[in-house]
């Protein structure tokens, strides 16, 4: 204890310029006489918690602190919100809104008030689990007294089904998942973004494994990444760049960038470590069994089987290859003096004028090997030394959790200093790094920081006005978040249980063997079995059929089991976003509330549009939440007076409790003929509802 | 479509700035708020000529899969002439054997036989020829609709200034704000969707107020401009559910003769649909249509798609002319490519973009005119040779938009009307 405290201390005093300076400081005495200048964080089970300068919370027993300190614990009033579950995590939560603070305070601005435990708990579940908390969550969460219980949680969200949901909607838009793609069903993808979310592999991880992926994408999901864009490599490569290092390349990709650095060789030249990349199964090694293939079709009898049977051997053909030669040319246009059109391109890495000398570039040579090209150009940018990879993450990840990025667009980090926080910025890079791209840890000290805990901005900002973090923004939920919410209100906590699982059936249907080992009699038994079973997926390519619907089953006492199958309403399949088709389809409401198309990037819209608030007002949502079967109006209508039933709804819908006044209207409203029906529909129709505090 | 109908010039500018400074403070996003301001610069110095601004409206009819332009604007003798032989219309050119009543109307329109593409797949070639952009991964690119609202505003207080029927959205509002996106019918004959509730109007005048109340401290609390726009769409909502404008939707108002007249199908009663948006002052409306993909027994396909195309189209241009309308709308037919010479073995023709026909009237356009051709064989372009973006100019150009006008995307790239097509002027009389 002795030397952890003083071995501490000396460290507080080693981090400089990250003090803040808007708490209040004491001087604390211990029974033996050593003083600590700290913060008191609160008391619990007999422990005091202080915070020092530097963010760290020191946890001492109450009995070990002088006899006048033991009277102030015990009287004194906490700051901040709690207690944190490790000092580690405060320390790394207040580095940050000590930066945050250093910036508003340049501009001569405050942080906003700490938010209410309501406020808290309804965007907490929203921001990690995708949801907003049932009205038994928000009261579990209000009526309990700990002083942790804030930190405990964002610890439990993180664990829950809901926040791997959630992650994968963020990730599934940014990624353009579809379920149809090339023609075939991407499910197998799908499934492993998923699984690599469970697991929470860490992000370089992933993306290494996105990029180097070989194989059928039936066998290996992860290639799904780089057939997504099968022949269209240029196009995946400037999506690659911008996604993942905020590389603003796309014009490069047609003509030297205009503004930024960037020129269109530059391009060609990091376009050329996928030069020896086959993303068309025609080629290498699966091709010699496909010529074998395409003679037993011609040997399948009927016209409409042989058809099928092409389709089936296309989504078999779906794989990455590496072949052993760099063909990337440069194009037929190009019109600068520094290439021919024609001529083969040597790959090269771009570097940034800030970071010429990083590690990232260091033991990265041009290889001999065309074949091991793209582990190069992976291995170069998942390098915890790139100096925008783990910039570009933590950027994104702040976004998904405070609604805006400190650098915005979240595509374009080529110039960081342009951030409205710059030393921010790059001190999130640095946590990314420090936490190794674990981005469950790095969203618990987003989540941990005072800065979320506060509440969110109610003005309208001038004009080209820096957004410095006084506080989350307020803003508007997601067509996922939005969706999931309106699924928890019909059944409660529950629709977290169903997951899809669709790539695992959809491969074991297709997957035909190749190997040339096989006769054509077998191979011919696996194409007629296969194509029995692509009836499932509607032909195996095409319009997406809903599946879960069909699959959709009831035990002997005609409960739903949730695991196996949604329920379903009015037509509505209620599990979350990221269990139906990807994306859905165009008249859903996810789409209308503005879930991606999933043909670009990023492109998730939070707009209103009159479409969109007919659907709200008269559309199949409402009506279901509205329903005497819905969770939300059997949990009211089971109480007694009109007042207690409107408190129900508001804890359901808003996570609080109503006012006076809306207490008053609204129950007055239940006692004058208004039904449980009509008040569903207003509280659902609510600004309050989509926004998320 | 929506908010900005509300706005008067200035505040809708606001509302630009606003909105491509969406996040709040980033440089970048300049770029649309001061196109607006660009927007207004370029309509003082606008172009003039024959035919600038002509349309006040433009109906844009789509042909989806491909539409054979040898057998219906681009007939030929010899061996490539399909299943009926070239008919002779009120006009000095001929119409493929289906277009029997279009033929009739011959002086209302001209015909470019000498369209080109550059893509054979499907959704490329829809993309192209609505947008005139390739598509692209990292953006999209919008139609002539969005354009056009982007440049002079909305065309009605409270109805959305873009529409399309028999189709998705996607693609419409490009670049710009989602308001601007086509309000989509799917179904003609169903009209808006949603537009009707299942509660009283008491009980819904009921809920609205009690909404108001119970709203009322957020809205105080949040003076957001995303908070207002949401309970402006809410107003606007609600106005246009109780006021009689909704009736531009409703085609049981139309006798049944007309209703007949159009052909009672999808396409045909979306063509009558159009007309009444028209009158009503919705300035863009797109009107899709299927079946054209004949790769098998292109004879059938006809009868069917090409006998219904024939009816509507025609229908539609009798209709306009006879209320004046004509003149102040732009109908347009286009598709993402022609099709084959060669009839292949399964007696259908395949996908063709080297050279196809596309069909103007009103706003503007000489009637009975042909611009271009192909050659005897409809296989390429035999003189003047016109591109997606071309046709796309020649439309802007007759709604009087600054086809030349640089516009910078919210991720900071240019774009123009059209991407830099040249107007075809002497289409224009």
């Amino acid at each position: 204890m002795k030397t952890r405290l003083c071995l501490s201390l000396a460290c507080a005093l080693f981090v400089t310029g990250l003090q803040a300076d808007n708490e209040v400081y004491r001087t604390w005495t211990d029974a033996q006489g050593r003083k600590l200048e700290a913060t008191f964080r609160g008391i619990e089970n007999g422990n005091v918690f202080l915070q020092v300068r530097n963010g760290y919370v020191y946890r001492l027993s109450l009995d070990k602190l002088s006899a006048a300190d033991q009277q102030a614990a015990k009287t004194l009033k906490p700051e901040g919100l709690g207690i944190p579950s490790d000092p580690n995590l405060a320390q790394a939560a207040a580095q940050i809104d000590m930066l945050v603070e250093a910036g508003l305070k340049k501009s001569e601005q405050k942080p906003n008030p700490l938010a209410s435990d309501e406020q808290f708990v309804r965007r907490v579940f929203l921001d990690l689990a995708g949801r907003i908390p049932t009205r038994e969550e928000t009261l579990e969460f209000i009526n309990d007294t700990s002083l942790s219980k804030r930190a405990k949680v964002i610890d439990r969200l993180l664990e829950s089904e809901g926040y791997r949901s959630h992650l994968f909607n963020y990730f599934a838009d940014m990624l353009r998942m579809a379920d149809v793609a090339q023609k075939a069903r991407f499910y197998t993808y799908q499934d492993w973004l998923k699984g690599q979310i469970a697991e929470n592999v860490p992000w370089n991880k992933i993306v290494y494994s996105m990029m180097t992926a070989d194989g059928k994408l039936l066998e290996n999901g992860a290639t799904g990444y780089l057939l997504r864009d099968a022949g269209m490599r240029l196009d995946n490569l400037s999506l690659t760049l911008s996604t993942f290092i905020g590389a603003n390349v796309s014009c490069a990709q047609c003509h030297d960038h205009p503004f930024a650095d960037w020129t269109q060789r530059q391009f060609y030249e990091m376009a050329a470590f996928f030069g020896a990349t086959e993303t068309y199964g025609a080629k290498g090694n699966a091709g010699a069994g496909m010529q074998g293939m395409r003679k037993v079709i011609a040997s399948l009898g009927d016209k409409k089987l042989q058809q099928q049977a092409k389709n089936l051997l296309r989504v078999n053909a779906l794989a990455v290859e590496d072949s052993t030669e760099n063909d990337l040319k440069i194009p037929d246009d190009y019109k600068y003096p520094d290439a021919k059109p024609g001529d083969l391109v040597t790959p090269k890495l771009i570097t940034w004028s800030d970071d010429k000398n990083k590690k990232a570039y260091q033991g990265v040579q041009t290889t001999k090997h065309d074949e091991q090209l793209r582990a190069q150009f992976a291995k170069w940018m998942t390098s915890p030394d790139n100096p925008r990879f783990a910039m570009t993450i933590a950027n994104r990840m702040w976004k998904h959790i405070f609604g805006l990025g400190v650098k915005e667009p979240v595509t374009d980090l080529d110039d960081p200093a342009a951030s409205v926080n710059p030393a921010l910025l790059h001190h999130l890079a640095n946590e990314m790094v420090r936490l190794k791209f674990n981005l469950k840890q790095f969203l618990r000290v987003l989540c941990n920081t005072q800065t979320y805990q506060r509440e969110a901005t109610s003005h309208e900002l001038a004009d080209n006005t820096a957004y410095l973090f006084p506080g989350p923004i307020l803003r508007r939920m997601t067509a996922e978040q939005a969706w999931d919410s309106c699924a928890t209100l019909v059944v409660g906590a529950d629709v977290d249980k169903f997951k899809g699982h669709r790539g695992e059936t959809y491969a074991k249907a297709m997957s035909i063997d190749f190997s040339g080992e096989a006769s054509p009699d077998v191979v011919k038994g696996q194409i007629e079995n296969a194509i029995a079973s692509m009836r499932q997926f509607g032909g195996g390519g095409g319009n997406p059929k809903n599946n879960t619907k069909k699959k959709r089953m009831m035990n002997q006492g005609g409960e739903e089991n949730l695991t196996l199958a949604p329920p379903v309403r009015n037509g509505l399949v209620l599990a979350r976003a990221s269990e139906l088709p990807q994306p859905e389809k165009d008249q859903h409401f996810l789409r209308m509330f503005g879930q991606s198309d999933r043909q670009i990037a990023d492109s998730e819209s939070e707009e209103g549009s009159i479409p969109q608030v007919l659907m709200l007002m008269n559309g199949e949502a409402q009506r279901v939440i509205g329903q005497n079967d819905s969770l939300v109006v059997k949990t009211a209508s089971a109480q007694k007076t009109p007042e207690q039933q409107v408190e129900s709804l508001y804890l359901s819908f808003f996570s609080r409790k109503p006012k006076p006044d809306e207490l008053t209207n609204a129950a007055a409203g239940l006692s004058n003929g208004m039904t449980m029906r009509d008040l569903t529909w207003v509280l659902f129709n609510t600004r309050e509802f989509i926004f998320v505090e | 479509m929506n908010l900005h109908n509300q706005l008067d010039p200035i505040s809708r500018r606001a509302f630009c700035e606003r909105w491509a400074s969406a996040a709040l403070g980033v440089t970048v996003l300049h770029g649309l708020g001061g196109s607006a301001f660009a927007a207004e610069a370029a309509k003082a110095a606008a172009p003039t000529g024959p035919g600038f601004g002509k349309a006040k409206n433009v109906i844009f009819l789509q042909m989806v899969g491909g539409m054979t332009h040898i057998d219906t604007l681009d007939p030929k003798d010899g061996p490539t002439q399909g299943p009926k032989a070239p008919i002779k219309t009120k006009a000095d050119f001929q119409l493929g054997g289906t277009m029997e009543n279009l033929a009739k109307q011959a002086d209302k329109f001209s015909i470019i036989r000498s369209m080109t593409s550059k893509t054979g797949v499907h959704a490329a070639g829809q993309y192209v020829i609505r947008t005139g952009y390739e598509q692209r991964g990292t953006i999209k690119h919008p139609n002539i609709g969005a354009w056009a609202q982007h440049f002079l505003g909305s065309s009605h207080k409270t109805l959305p200034s873009n529409v399309c029927v028999n189709r998705q959205p996607q693609n419409g509002n490009g670049f710009f704000p989602s308001s601007f996106s086509p309000l989509p019918i799917l179904d003609p004959d169903v009209g808006l969707q949603y537009a009707k509730s299942e509660a009283t109007p008491e009980q819904m005048s009921k809920r609205i107020a009690m909404l108001d109340q119970l709203d009322a401290g957020f809205r105080d609390r949040f003076k957001t401009s995303e908070v207002k726009s949401y309970t402006q769409f809410y107003d606007k909502t609600i106005s246009i559910m109780s006021s009689t404008d909704l009736e531009a939707f409703h085609l049981d108002d139309e006798p049944e003769a007309l209703k007949e007249k159009y052909g009672k199908n999808k396409f045909g009663q979306g063509c009558l649909l159009a007309r009444r948006l028209v009158e009503k002052g919705i300035r863009y409306i797109e009107v899709a249509k299927g079946g054209w993909d004949m790769h098998n027994n292109i004879e059938d396909g006809l009868d069917e798609h090409g006998a219904e195309l024939d009816m509507a189209l025609s229908a539609l241009l009798e209709d306009l002319k006879e209320r004046g309308l004509l003149e102040s709308t732009l109908v347009v037919l286009c598709s993402e490519f022609g099709r084959g010479p060669k009839i292949n073995g399964n007696a259908g023709r395949d996908h063709h973009p080297k050279v196809f026909s596309t069909l103007l009237a009103g706003g503007g356009i000489k009637g009975g005119f042909i611009y271009g051709s192909s050659d005897k064989e409809g296989m390429a372009v035999a003189d003047k040779q016109t591109s997606p973006q071309d046709f796309l100019s020649t439309i802007g150009w007759s709604l009087g938009l600054p086809v030349d006008e640089v516009v910078m995307s919210p991720s900071n790239r240019p774009f123009t009307v059209g991407d830099k097509g040249k107007a075809v002027m002497e289409l224009f009389a």
